[in-house]
């Protein structure tokens, strides 16, 4: 595909907290229109990976590409600005704000009286778009409940909502499904899949569960403390003894 | 040499004097900080409780000793029934709440205090007079008693916090209250025993400043906020932090008036504070992160 | 955005408008009622900061004190225009606010709390020493200001209409301010300040937009209030003073405009009622916080909810 088909380029970043090597030299390319999946057992520095990418920490060494723009330290809100979107691991909502009134302030976001003197008596009508995220996710009949009393997958989804909201070029998921049922699970993964596709988006996901990612990733890397030790597509990890051993451990039963 | 020892070194003794006075204070303040989350604002009118509970002693017994005993017990008697009270039922909320309910105790406290024994300035006479020489000067004895008993007091308490089973934990539990719960111990009764004996140092501060000081109802209003100053430049829950930084207000302050008059010193010590506040946030030597 | 008055707000503001008319409204009255409605708009203006941002400052006696001062000053020197006052007020109150919401603004919870509070003890300090300023008696006996040419507002019921007019304008402003894009990131910040930067806002520069305009309003009833005392004294600006801020917005309920002017006039009748009758008001006034804060967070109007009205908090 041609370079300017890159949506998100690591390289070679590496972040240390202390003496503790959460990366070291870890790379991906990420081409627009992907999902594309990091995996790896806990603490294999996921996280870290997202926050680098994100702009909750700065990269100690390396580089971070956005559309060939260096986004590597700048402030969350700016890079959330040029078209990065995250959601969290562990749900991270306005718990005592309307549903609607949770994704409202996501969306007004990217209006232009945002950040301008305007926005001191405007409040700009993003009620079409707000409405269009609570439905694709099953929750235009919650729109006036208090967040913090949806359900667990409903907050999940909320999640969700807020992310897309911002209008992003590339969407983070760290660990959409944690905490669902294998049926929430599935239903969530063929959700995300299919709206990813309709909105045109680039997906970078992060999970430890490794089924989850099989079924919608077009590319996927592994993350083993804190370095890459396998990338390419779903098959190729699947059969990949390096993954086999470091990852899923010995076989089971 | 004769400004060094007619100057100086008294405004240096009286400093440390103030300091140490002012760092059982503000230990008691960190340390309820710390384990209960909660900043208090009415630990200025525990301390002016001590005073006027130390007055009601003397009254009585005529002895500024007993007071030392019965004033800080009383005081803490008053700090375990409020906390049982009124702030356990804010465990789980917000801290702020906390900050707002103690600002209404604290008005209770004054106001109680001006109504028992009116707004008039006190004193408390000091329990022995005279002097010592002492490296070249004379140095009141009381001041250097008052001194050596906020020292060892100090000490004593460093003692329990690392030397008793019951000291360790709620150290442990100043850095990480959630831990209690795990171990299995009754965490209200921790929570108001820690409070109540915050409360007689609070008192007992007051008392022993007595003598040198006076004694009225608005005496707490202005040391807590010297005592919020030392609590946030030690590090908020830190307590050899607060310790450190209490001594370190208590010179400056002292050794300041030389050169200033005492607004200027005000003024002196509120800059301190804001430039470490917004260059170190977390104090001298309080943990990444707490509150930032 | 301003939907439509309601009859009740209506019926409200016609009886605030008749309230001087009535027969038993001696000049006393007044003035209490002058004080009830100033130091309402002036908690409707901290409420901005505490119920709708999650900011508590403790030193919004710093503000309330400095425009009276920055009004007390031009008095005193025989420049008597309403608007020279409030127009140094805003200047005086608008650098100081500027220098504090720089620095309060990055901290949060306690230590933006203690940091606003710290900011104001410097002024505090500062008027309390500086004989230019009269130190501790501050600057007494100064005249009227006069709205235009010749007419001075030198009456109880003068000041009763202009602290009106100023309430009306501050209501507006803060109920245009919470209805718009502005308002509703600022519940956000409230709700969960690390997800709104993740949103794509910049956090600080709205905290610092949102304390500058609550110092300013509350700046601006502070110039008002040397032409209804004719004085400006070290003592408006005590923390204690701010304390007794916060009670008020504590007392009308958080995130509301209406709460805070109830809580603020409220507190202002119950001091005036209590200490009439028995001079240990403030232990009322702190029993009264307590209650409040232990049984009814919400606040006065925290009551309506607890019979099954509407909910408390603006999610707006």
């Amino acid at each position: 595909m041609a370079r300017d088909g890159v949506v998100l380029e690591v390289d070679t970043v590496s972040k240390s907290f202390g003496a503790l090597a959460a990366l070291s030299n870890v790379s991906l390319v990420v081409q627009a229109g992907q999902i594309f999946s990091v995996i790896g057992p806990n603490g294999a520095g996921k996280s870290t990976l997202f926050n680098v990418v994100s702009g909750l920490h700065v990269p100690t060494t390396g580089r971070v590409r956005f559309r060939d723009r260096d986004i590597a330290g700048l402030a969350p809100e700016t890079i959330n600005r040029l078209g990065v979107a995250k959601t969290f691991q562990i749900t991270n909502i306005f718990p005592e704000i309307s549903v609607f009134e949770n994704v409202r302030v996501a969306a007004q976001s990217r209006v232009r009286e945002s950040g301008r003197l305007p926005s001191l008596w405007r409040l700009p009508d993003v009620e079409a778009a707000a409405a269009d995220l609570l439905r694709a996710f099953g929750l235009a009949a919650k729109r006036d409940e208090m967040a913090e009393n949806l359900s667990h997958g409903e907050q999940r989804y909320l999640e969700i909502c807020l992310a897309l909201a911002t209008e992003p070029t590339l969407l983070l998921l760290d660990e959409p499904t944690a905490g669902m049922t294998p049926g929430e699970t599935k239903e969530a993964t063929a959700l995300i899949r299919q709206i990813a596709s309709a909105r045109g988006l680039t997906v970078l996901l992060i999970e430890h569960d490794m089924s989850v990612v099989m079924g919608i990733s077009d590319r996927i890397a592994v993350l083993h403390f804190g370095e890459k030790i396998a990338e390419g597509a779903p098959e190729e990890i699947r059969s990949d003894p390096k993954v086999v051993e470091a990852y899923l451990g010995p076989p089971e039963d | 040499m004769d400004y060094v020892v007619a100057i100086l070194l008294p405004q240096l003794l009286h400093g440390l004097v103030f300091g140490a006075a002012l760092g059982l204070l503000a230990l008691g303040l960190t340390v309820i900080f710390g384990l209960l989350g909660v900043m208090n604002f009415a630990h200025g009118e525990l301390y002016m409780l001590g005073a006027y509970a130390g007055i009601a002693v003397v009254g009585v017994t005529h002895s500024f000793w007993a007071a030392l005993v019965v004033a800080p017990l009383a005081v803490g008697a008053i700090g375990a029934v409020t906390e049982v009270a009124t702030l356990r039922p804010l465990y789980r909320r917000e801290p702020l709440y906390g900050l707002i309910l103690t600002f209404g105790l604290a008005l209770v406290f004054r106001e109680g205090v001006r109504q028992i024994w009116g707004g008039d300035m006190r004193r408390i006479l000091p329990p022995f007079t005279g002097s010592t020489p002492l490296l070249g000067m004379t140095y009141p004895n009381y001041r250097l008693f008052l001194l050596v008993a906020s020292s060892l007091l100090l000490l004593a308490i460093w003692l329990f916090f690392t030397k008793t089973r019951a000291g360790v934990l709620v150290r442990a539990a100043v850095q990480d209250a959630e831990m209690l719960d795990g171990l299995g111990v009754n965490v209200p009764r921790v929570f108001t025993l820690t409070f109540a004996g915050s409360a007689a140092l609070a008192a007992l501060a007051g008392l022993l400043l007595a003598p040198i000081f006076t004694v009225y109802p608005q005496m707490g209003v202005e040391m807590i906020l010297l005592a919020f100053i030392v609590v946030i430049l030690g590090g908020m829950g830190s307590m050899g932090g607060s310790v450190v930084a209490a001594v370190v207000i208590g010179l400056a302050q002292s050794l300041l008036t030389l050169w200033m008059n005492p607004q200027r010193v005000a003024i002196a010590i509120f800059a301190i504070m804001i430039v470490v506040l917004i260059v170190r946030p977390r104090g001298f030597f309080g943990r990444e992160g707490v509150l930032e | 955005m301003s939907r439509a008055l309601s009859w009740r707000a209506v019926v409200v503001w016609v009886l605030l408008a008749a309230l001087p008319v009535l027969p038993f409204m001696s000049k006393f009255y007044l003035l209490l009622a002058f004080d009830a409605l100033l130091f309402g708009a002036i908690a409707m203006s901290l409420d901005l900061l505490i119920g709708y941002t999650g900011l508590v400052s403790f030193g919004h006696a710093a503000f309330f004190g400095l425009g009276a001062y920055a009004s007390a000053v031009l008095l005193e020197r025989g420049i008597v225009s309403l608007w020279a006052c409030l127009l140094f007020a805003v200047l005086v109150v608008g650098l100081y606010a500027l220098v504090v919401s720089y620095f309060s603004t990055t901290r949060r919870g306690i230590y933006f709390a203690l940091l606003t509070l710290i900011f104001a003890e410097v002024v505090y300090t500062f008027f309390r020493y500086t004989q230019t300023f009269g130190g501790s008696d501050g600057i007494q006996g100064v005249p009227p200001p006069r709205l235009v040419g010749g007419f001075a507002i030198d009456t109880p019921m003068r000041n009763y209409y202009l602290v009106l007019v100023y309430l009306g304008l501050a209501y507006l402003a803060c109920r245009v301010l919470v209805t718009s894009h502005f308002g509703k990131v600022l519940v956000a910040i409230r709700e969960n300040e690390d997800r709104a930067r993740f949103l794509g806002y910049n956090v600080q520069r709205y905290k610092m937009a949102v304390c500058m305009i609550s110092a300013l309003l509350t700046g601006l009833g502070g110039a008002l209030y040397p032409g209804r005392s004719a004085f400006a004294t070290p003592d408006l600006m005590l923390w204690t003073v701010s304390g007794e801020f916060i009670i008020m917005v504590m007392i009308g309920g958080l995130g509301t405009l209406a709460g805070p002017v109830v809580g603020g006039a409220f507190f202002v009748l119950l001091q005036e009622k209590v200490s009439s009758y028995v001079d240990w008001y403030f232990i009322v006034i702190g029993l009264v916080l307590i209650f409040i804060v232990l049984f009814m967070p919400k606040g006065l109007l925290g009551i309506r909810e607890l019979l099954g009205g509407r909910r408390w908090r603006a999610t707006a």
